[in-house]
């Protein structure tokens, strides 16, 4: 049996504040399966998105341990920990976050480039990717001429496209109309689970906790499990732990 | 006025914002130091020249002034008694230098001391104190045995008596004898000509305020006798100072004067000659003065490029604060508060830097002065408060006038509404063609302006605004440039290349600035270069054709271009007697009164079979020394004199010999480095004919074939040896000795040049700061997506790179007009001098590489910061 994507022990994190320190997690201890779609639940500045930051290798923790893939992320230095992340995870931001000097398809070559993949077949899966969120005709366009939802949709090509086993997402739909953010959910949804990616997604948005197998509630720096709505579509059962 | 909460939105955004202020207040205080260190410089040099013309002129009005051979001693008598002169007072004065204080010199100033009171007012009774008497001629009271005190006053008659009996006797200033440690009847050994004198300190002359303290440095009083003796010339005066009443009477004596005038002689208001010089020495200040500026207009680009910063970080804050009610006029005081917070500032920080920069520029300044014009000894820094009003002005005016545009800019942003870094982008790309327009119209506008026949000044204008019109059409030429490199960027690094091109563009409303502002300070380096390495290299042709003989010899003199000492007679004999000797030219170097004031006038005993290999702009020598049957009164003049005189081929120069006024027949014109002011060469034959002056200056020794060098020039030291100290330089020693002149005189050109760069270092360093706060979010987006720490250290690297590549590419066009303007305009309006300009591959490369490294310097660090940034951090600024 494969062990977990993702493996958090014991984990906190704090802030200085001027003099005094603020607790944002403390002990927090996580497993996530493979192709498991968890969702991070919780009031703003609760330590949501602290979490993934520190799942992906971008903060470090205070205290504790974060284990991607058996990789421990906190025994890393900060370029062996950039190469692991730019090879194994892909990254969906509330703000999309595309290079704006970049046009739609080189932002989705960027991340191939840096793995040394944005060969002919590199250039190929873009181009397919871009097809799948139905933006193929808008591969040479600049971020700034496609609309809210289009750039999510290509934000979540370019998390997938050099093909990393752990997607993560910070509030993803949390910038989009109602309309926009269901189908953008869908397609996010869709291509990971086809292609039995691990996620773990950030968010305020009824929604996204629709598509979670698992739900966690950031409240006083831990995780509490949150029961998942009847009829939701997240598969049930994935070997799991929460503090 | 703003209220006090906006007051305090501008403070704390300042501290917010450390490195932002920190670098517009060192740009700005940079620029002002250097200007006005240059002012401070100036004005000091200035004021010196200024106190040392007067300590001589005194209160004269007019003065009768000798030629070559100054004026027979006969002539104030004739003044005096015949002519009813009744105010004249006779004047011998010189440059010597003290013996044994190194680099100290003084003005000799020989008066006749019963003439002198109505002159010269610090003579007077109550400022003298004479030498080691009291009034009544004891002994200094209480003073104890081998103890001396200063006497007390003692009355003026036995000063003058000391003075007019004792050879040698001289007044002091009291802080200068102080300084040197001399009392009253002390011995001060001076070198006049070469020649050791031991002088006397008959008395101490107490200046009565600062200006007569100022007045008196540097001089030395003493009988007309004695000044004589000193310089060598018996019976002789150098000019009789006149006050003349500016009624009938006195234009009638006046008349009466110019009559009687001795052959050679010329009769000129008080301070012409003085004048003469002093317009030499401003024409290379305002050299000076303009290059300072130029380090402001830099710092210009900074403070401009700060207040834009500051105000599109704060475009939400000001559509916030419009849609809460805050007027348009509130914004805009609040803008320029901030702006006038940092020029005050920043300018009082300059202010404090320039005082300290002065004494530095003013021992450079000065030395020029020295080499080319004029024995100056500067000691004080004149802090001249016009000079600190100007550099205020300056500093806050420049800082009020670059944060204008920003102002406006703020003034613009509709309430609530927040636009965002593209759309503001978008309109500066959009501004491009309307600036590179404007940029073009400059161009023209400052071309038609070098055209005009407008001096100096002119030229400087036209200059600087050239240069604004190259910094306006820089954004569009680098869009170009970058629109080419583009593809190559991409093709060699991929997208990271694709993004350290593009990023460049997007942020064209920062990089622009950043990049024009380093292009006018590296077209001013590759400008000043250029023009000095083809002065450089015209001078060596110009000396190659103008030192043909083996070895000179010349008495030691204090201005280091000009052979006013001259050589005894007997020992001018006994050099050219020298075994070894083929043959021995002289040179003489007087300056003659002519019409159009004093002339530098060169008379060379030349082999007409080796004559010296000028360069001719017009005509020839050949009639001056080919054909010289000693008949002739041809001569040729150089270039500098024919641009200032507007002297030509078949013109005439008129001059006052001692046979009367003559018109000598210009027969070339030709390339010349060595004066500013111009010379007329003749040949001495002529020279003779018509000057009664058999003075040398120097003597032009070929060896004969065959004769060993060294051999030949100890014996001339040998020979020269005991009699009068002279100077005997091998051909290669006096071409390295004139090099290291003309080295020494644009030392202060590479400083200003480097103080230039260094601004706008300060304000690429500036810009990319601002930038990294900018694109904190898009670097941390690049880390979280895998871009190493190295790797955006390297993409930022490379951006400034290009930024300085870019600039140093555009200065290349910008140096090489900086430089044509300043060999065919500035030098020609300034010096009178022309030459071919040299733009040697090598300089405009150092340039480009000067302008990359100083880019890549001033990116080392935000690249840094940027690189270590924890992507975290900007993300949760989201």
């Amino acid at each position: 049996m494969p062990g977990p994507a993702v493996e958090l022990l014991h984990v906190g994190k704090t802030y200085r504040e001027g003099d005094s320190e603020r607790a944002v997690l403390s002990d927090v201890s996580l497993a996530i399966a493979p192709g498991e779609i968890v969702v991070l639940v919780g009031r703003s500045g609760s330590g949501k998105s602290t979490l993934l930051n520190l799942i992906a290798g971008i903060d470090r923790p205070t205290t504790g341990r974060v284990l991607v893939d058996g990789t421990d992320l906190t025994a890393l230095d900060e370029d062996a920990r950039t190469r692991f992340r730019r090879r194994r995870i892909g990254f969906v931001f509330q703000f999309f976050n595309l290079i704006p000097l970049l046009s739609v398809e080189e932002n989705l070559l960027l991340p191939l480039e840096l793995n040394g993949k944005a060969d002919a077949a590199g250039v190929a899966r873009a181009r397919g990717l871009l097809e799948r969120v139905g933006l193929g005709d808008r591969g040479a366009s600049l971020p700034d001429r496609l609309s809210g939802g289009e750039q999510q949709r290509v934000a979540i090509a370019r998390a997938l496209v050099h093909d990393p086993a752990l997607i993560l997402a910070d509030e993803p739909t949390g910038t989009l109309d109602a309309e926009t953010a269901a189908a953008v959910l869908a397609l996010l949804d869709g291509l990971a689970r086809e292609a039995g990616k691990t996620v773990v997604m950030v968010t305020h948005s009824r929604e996204v906790v629709g598509v979670a197998d698992r739900i966690f509630d950031v409240q006083r720096s831990r995780l509490v499990e949150q029961p998942v709505a009847p009829g939701a579509s997240g598969r049930s059962g994935a070997p799991a732990r929460s503090a | 006025m703003i209220g006090r909460q906006l007051a305090r939105i501008a403070v704390r955004h300042l501290a917010r914002h450390p490195w932002q202020l920190g670098l517009a207040v060192l740009g700005i205080a940079l620029g002002v130091a250097v200007a006005v260190s240059i002012d401070l410089a100036n004005e000091s040099a200035r004021r010196a020249f200024s106190l040392a013309t007067v300590a001589v002129t005194g209160r004269a009005t007019h003065q009768v002034v000798g030629g070559p051979s100054g004026l027979p001693d006969d002539f104030y008598r004739v003044l005096k008694v015949e002519l009813g002169a009744r105010l004249a007072a006779p004047v011998l004065s010189g440059d010597v230098a003290a013996a044994d204080h190194p680099g100290r010199t003084f003005t000799v100033l020989g008066v006749d001391p019963f003439a002198e009171a109505p002159f010269r007012p610090y003579l007077e009774a109550e400022g003298v104190r004479a030498a080691g008497t009291t009034a009544g001629g004891s002994s200094v009271p209480g003073a104890a045995a081998g103890e001396r005190r200063d006497p007390p006053p003692r009355d003026r008659l036995s000063t003058v008596a000391a003075l007019v009996t004792r050879p040698g006797a001289i007044l002091v200033a009291r802080p200068t004898a102080r300084e040197l440690g001399l009392r009253a009847g002390d011995r001060l050994a001076v070198r006049a000509a070469g020649i050791r004198r031991e002088l006397m300190v008959a008395g101490l002359l107490d200046p009565a305020d600062e200006a007569s303290a100022r007045a008196l440095d540097g001089l030395l009083v003493t009988d007309i006798s004695s000044a004589q003796e000193i310089f060598g010339a018996p019976g002789r005066l150098g000019r009789i100072d006149l006050i003349v009443a500016d009624d009938e009477a006195g234009r009638a004596l006046l008349d009466r004067i110019a009559r009687a005038l001795p052959p050679g002689a010329e009769l000129v208001a008080a301070g012409a000659r003085a004048g003469t010089t002093a317009q030499m020495i401003r024409a290379f200040q305002w050299n000076l003065t303009a290059l300072s500026l130029l380090a402001l207009v830099v710092g210009m680009f900074l403070i401009y490029q700060t207040m834009t910063f500051s105000v599109v970080q704060r475009r939400p804050l000001i559509g916030a604060l419009r849609a809460i009610g805050v007027t348009r006029g509130e914004i805009f005081a609040l803008v320029m508060t901030e702006a006038a917070l940092i020029g005050v500032v920043g300018t009082a920080a300059g202010l404090a830097l320039g005082l300290g920069l002065t004494r530095g520029l003013l021992a450079l300044v000065t030395r020029t002065i020295n080499d080319l014009y004029f024995v100056l000894s500067v000691r004080d820094v004149a802090l001249d408060p016009l000079a600190l009003a100007k550099g205020v002005l300056l500093g806050v005016g420049a800082t009020l006038a670059a944060a204008l545009a920003p102002a406006l800019e703020a003034t613009g942003a509709p309430p609530r509404v927040v636009m965002s870094r593209g759309a503001l982008e978008s309109g500066a790309r959009r501004m491009v063609p309307r600036v590179t327009w404007l940029g073009g119209g400059l161009l023209a506008g400052g071309a038609g302006i070098l055209a005009l026949p407008a001096g100096i000044a002119g030229g400087f204008a036209g200059l600087f605004v050239l240069m604004i019109g190259c910094a306006l059409v820089a954004p569009a030429a680098a869009l170009g440039l970058l629109r080419l490199l583009q593809p190559v960027a991409a093709t060699a690094f991929g997208t990271l290349g694709r993004l350290a091109t593009r990023g460049i563009v997007a942020s064209l409303s920062r990089t622009a600035v950043a990049i024009a502002a380093l292009m006018i300070a590296v077209s001013a380096a590759i400008g000043v270069g250029i023009m000095i390495a083809s002065f450089r290299e015209a001078v060596v042709s110009w000396l190659e054709g103008t030192l043909r003989a083996d070895v000179y010899v010349s008495a030691p003199s204090l201005v280091g271009n000009r052979s006013d000492a001259t050589l005894e007679p007997a020992l001018v004999a006994r050099l050219a007697a020298t075994p070894g000797v083929a043959r021995a030219g002289t040179s003489r170097g007087v300056l003659v009164p002519g019409p159009g004031g004093p002339v530098q006038v060169v008379a060379l005993d030349v082999d007409p079979a080796r004559p010296p290999r000028w360069r001719f702009r017009d005509g020839s020598s050949e009639a001056v020394w080919g054909r010289d049957d000693g008949t002739g009164d041809g001569v040729i003049v150089s270039e500098p004199y024919a641009n200032r005189r507007g002297a030509r081929v078949g013109h005439a120069v008129r001059l006052h010999t001692d046979r009367g006024d003559h018109d000598f027949r210009v027969d070339g014109v030709f390339y010349d480095y060595g004066s500013s002011a111009g010379v007329v060469v003749m040949s001495r034959r002529t020279y003779d004919r018509f000057w009664d002056d058999r003075r040398v200056s120097g003597v032009a020794i070929e060896a004969a074939p065959g004769a060993d060098l060294g051999a030949l020039m100890a014996a001339l030291r040998e020979r020269a040896a005991g009699d009068q100290e002279v100077v005997v330089r091998s051909n290669r020693a006096l071409r390295e000795a004139s090099l290291e002149i003309f080295d020494r005189t644009f030392a202060i050109t590479s400083v200003l040049r480097t103080l230039t760069v260094a601004v706008a270092f300060i304000g690429m360093l500036a810009a990319l700061m601002a930038l990294q706060l900018e694109r904190a979010r898009e670097i941390a987006v690049l880390r979280t997506l895998g871009l190493t720490p190295r790797q955006v250290w390297g993409l930022v690297t490379a951006e400034t790179g290009l930024m300085g590549l870019l600039a140093g590419v555009l200065a290349v066009p910008g140096g090489l007009m900086l430089a044509g303007i300043l060999v065919f305009v500035i030098n020609r309006r300034s010096f009178g001098w022309t030459m071919p300009i040299d733009p040697s591959p090598a300089i405009l490369l150092q340039g480009v590489a000067l302008s990359v490294l100083a880019a890549v310097l001033a990116g080392l660090y935000p690249a840094w910061r940027m690189a270590r940034a924890l992507p975290a951090d900007a993300l949760r600024d989201e």
